[in-house]
């Protein structure tokens, strides 16, 4: 389990993963990892995202 | 007093599946996000009589009112420019905290909202408790616990909810942000009030602290009241040391952490869930590809081999074949109908229509198995799983499940585009998604399998082969144009806990697509094989219009010698396949039934197996192989065309898709032809050149340099407009 410490990224998409629950001081937890593609639970929900985007969250 | 009730949420939160419970109505329900991508009316049940009529309006999944995908924008639009009478929102009760965030924006509107906590016997099966009474007064609105799926709850709910929207108690927010943050709120809200509906105060003042562009487009405030906001907006930003959208966020979560700690009881977790367990293996690096091919295979096996061939089979040679056709003919004949009139109902309608229905039961078959893989959850893996694959040719993962189901039908692979948030990818996915072979192109494959090559086994699979190709290429080729600059969007998706679907959902799925399959054999197709059946045999014979004895003196002979010319290079310049490809626009599956009908054998099976021995006849190998490749890459049929219409919004992207789709088919199948001819005949010709010329401009165009657009700005094709 990793704490976020910031979630970097465009407005739109920070925003996004913000409403996903991807918000700093949230928790997160790898599941699965394809090619740098995450599966990763985060405030009790799955959620797929890509590298690019996996290396905006900062843990 | 009529009243009109939205229904919204987070996708997957079983929106659809209340909506259905409330109103008796029977929409698929996917267990993948997105499953909704437009909103869908029904009436509440028992409030259908004028006097006390209550409207249910179920929208699309949303995860924030700030929207980000095409459905965000969908319900949101509706939610602010309609202003429904109250909202409903519904929770997964599993997963509040995310969950919440939508709340706590939602109340913000003005509209009274109602919150339904769905999935509750899985909490209570968790062993959680969750002080109902403390939420609502956290949240400020009335809080109902259901299970949509087992139906508790829900009547109360829709009682409640119908008196919510009647008195026209709006909710009042129970939440507050920081105090700098309310400070700058309340200052905006002054400084708006006026400009927007007295109980959106609050909400517009806290887009526009956010800066969201679309409501400060849509309010059209002048220049010096927005400077004059943004002041406030940048001097409570320094003060929290975070930009105005984060801090909102932030407040949000903060307060909703709060609030759970108030309300909600929650057992410790185990470390790993069983959707956990399974992802670990399903979506595991090394077993991920195989296991999807496994599936597919086994997918593709029973639907178009064994099962579905078996039901098929049947329909065509005994339903159709033994009983219903000669009962016709007979039972008419009998009645003493005369000659044309036998004629068009035997050889144009019944044949060319059961042509069609006797593909249903494979359709069925492998509707059914769709349906199983998008309401188990394994489809919203698959995305995940194609995603580095697909984004090597310019499109997300995303693009797989538009394609995946457009194996089956390609009207509700289109539809499926729609959760593509990134305008490119979606429009590319849209124009690509139909080279994939559709079920009604499978008749088409073993037509020309079984008349030109033997049956051989490498043509039906070569049929796909040129699709993926066709969809690869384009990707390569699009993706460097000017209309396709910069990268594929970002990919984030939720994927949905595994769970087995019911029995009830699958069929009802596989009935709904199966359906409107019929329905287009009851009317465009039966429409058409009436046409094709008059055009063939009436025509000029004897200088006189009567029905014809030679069909080549026929309407369609004329209509289809007319157009023959175009198709020559490719190899079929002639007037039956040329006919034949023209009423494929109509519906792909006409183009065996058209072949039936023109070479004079009333009905055909399926795969045409009595004209095969004058299709052989009338084209060469190669010359049918390129009639068959011009047939899976062409523009679709007329409805897969309407849905590309509605999907790209926009005549002219349209007509680029279209145009796009049936210039590639021109080109393959001319190169096709050509140089197939060289290699077999040795003929050589200005085809010859063309085809060459044609093959070094595709090539120079796969490979050219090209560089990525380095500033992606996400241009949205639907322009969300509020109306205030």
């Amino acid at each position: 389990m990793n704490q976020i410490r910031k979630v970097g990224g465009k407005e739109e998409t920070r925003r996004f993963l913000e409403s996903l629950g991807f918000v700093a001081g949230g928790f997160v937890t790898v599941i699965s990892e394809i090619n740098g593609n995450l599966i990763v639970n985060v405030k009790e929900s799955r959620v797929a995202i890509d590298k690019e985007m996996a290396a905006k969250i900062m843990v | 007093m009529k009243v009109k009730i939205a229904l919204a949420g987070n996708p997957n939160s079983g929106k659809t599946t209340l909506f259905n419970a409330l109103t008796g109505s029977n929409q698929f329900v996917g267990n993948w996000p997105g499953v909704t991508v437009e909103k869908k009316e029904g009436r509440l049940k028992g409030h259908s009589d004028k006097a006390d009529e209550a409207v249910l309006v179920d929208l699309p999944g949303i995860y924030s009112l700030s929207p980000y995908t095409l459905e965000e924008v969908v319900s949101r639009n509706f939610l602010i420019g309609e202003r429904p009478d109250a909202v409903i929102n519904i929770i997964d009760g599993t997963n509040l905290e995310r969950n919440l965030y939508l709340t706590t924006q939602l109340t913000e509107l003005g509209i009274p909202v109602i919150v339904a906590i769905n999935m509750m016997d899985l909490v209570r099966k968790n062993g959680e408790m969750l002080n109902v009474e403390r939420l609502s007064k956290d949240i400020g609105c009335k809080v109902v616990e259901i299970s949509a799926l087992k139906g508790e709850g829900i009547e109360q709910l829709a009682e409640r909810a119908v008196a919510l929207a009647r008195s026209g108690k709006k909710t009042v927010p129970a939440h507050s942000f920081d105090g700098c943050v309310e400070h700058a709120i309340a200052h905006i809200e002054e400084a708006i009030s006026g400009h927007v509906d007295k109980s959106m105060e609050r909400w517009y003042a806290i887009k526009l602290f956010e800066r969201d562009a679309k409501v400060q487009e849509s309010l059209k405030l002048d220049a010096e009241l927005l400077a004059h906001i943004e002041e406030d907006i940048v001097s409570c930003e320094q003060e929290m040391d975070d930009d105005s959208e984060s801090i909102i966020t932030g407040e949000r979560y903060n307060y909703i952490g709060s609030m759970i700690e108030d309300c909600y009881t929650k057992r410790v977790r185990q470390q790993m869930s069983v959707s956990d367990k399974i992802d670990r293996v399903v979506t595991n690096r090394f077993l991920a590809l195989p296991i999807f091919a496994v599936v597919m295979y086994i997918v593709y096996y029973v639907s178009v081999t064994t099962v579905g061939a078996f039901l098929t089979d049947w329909t065509n040679d005994t339903l159709f074949g033994e009983w219903i056709l000669p009962g016709a003919q007979s039972a008419l004949e009998q009645i003493g109908c005369s000659d044309w009139m036998v004629g068009l109902l035997v050889d144009g309608i019944v044949s060319g229509v059961g042509a069609v229905l006797g593909f249903v039961p494979q359709m069925l078959v492998l509707f059914a198995f769709l349906a199983f893989l998008e309401s188990c959850g394994y489809m919203a893996r698959i995305a995940f799983i194609m995603d580095r694959i697909f984004r090597k040719f310019g499109l997300s993962g995303k693009s797989f499940i538009p394609m995946l189901i457009g194996t089956g039908c390609g009207v509700p692979g289109i539809m499926a585009s729609r959760t593509i948030e990134n305008d490119r990818d979606r429009k590319m996915t849209i124009m690509t998604t139909t080279f994939i072979p559709c079920g009604a192109k499978l008749p088409i494959i073993a037509l020309i399998a079984g008349a030109l090559f033997d049956g051989a086994p490498w043509v039906a699979p070569s049929a796909y082969f040129v699709g993926i190709a066709a969809i690869i290429c384009s990707g390569i080729m699009l993706k460097k144009t000017k209309l396709f600059a910069g990268d594929p969007a970002p990919f984030v998706m939720e994927l949905p806990a595994y769970h087995m679907p019911t029995v009830e959902n699958v069929l009802r799925s596989m009935w709904e697509r199966g359906w409107s399959f019929i329905k287009k054999a009851g009317t465009i197709i039966l429409v058409s094989t009436i046409f094709v059946w008059f055009a063939q045999s009436f025509g000029i014979e004897d200088g006189s219009f009567c029905m014809v004895e030679d069909m080549n003196n026929s309407i369609l002979a004329g209509i289809g010698s007319a157009v023959a010319w175009i198709f020559t290079p490719l190899g079929w310049g002639d007037w039956k396949a040329a006919v034949a490809a023209i009423t494929g626009l109509v519906a792909k599956e006409n183009v065996v039934g058209t072949f039936g009908i023109l070479y004079g054998f009333g009905e055909v099976a399926e795969d045409g197996a009595e004209v095969w021995g004058s299709l052989a006849g009338s084209m060469s190998a190669v010359a049918a192989y390129s009639f068959l490749v011009f047939n899976l890459l062409c523009a679709p049929c007329f409805a897969a065309m309407g849905a590309i219409m509605r999907e790209m919004n926009n005549i002219r992207w349209f007509w680029y898709a279209i145009g796009y789709q049936t210039g590639l088919a021109y080109v393959v199948s001319l190169c096709i032809y050509q140089v197939g001819t060289l290699l077999t005949a040795g003929t050589f010709g200005i085809g010859t050149i063309a085809a060459f010329v044609l093959i070094a401009c595709f090539i120079y165009l796969l490979v050219r340099p090209h560089k990525e657009s380095q500033d992606l700005t996400v241009v949205r094709s639907v322009q969300g407009k509020l109306s205030a």
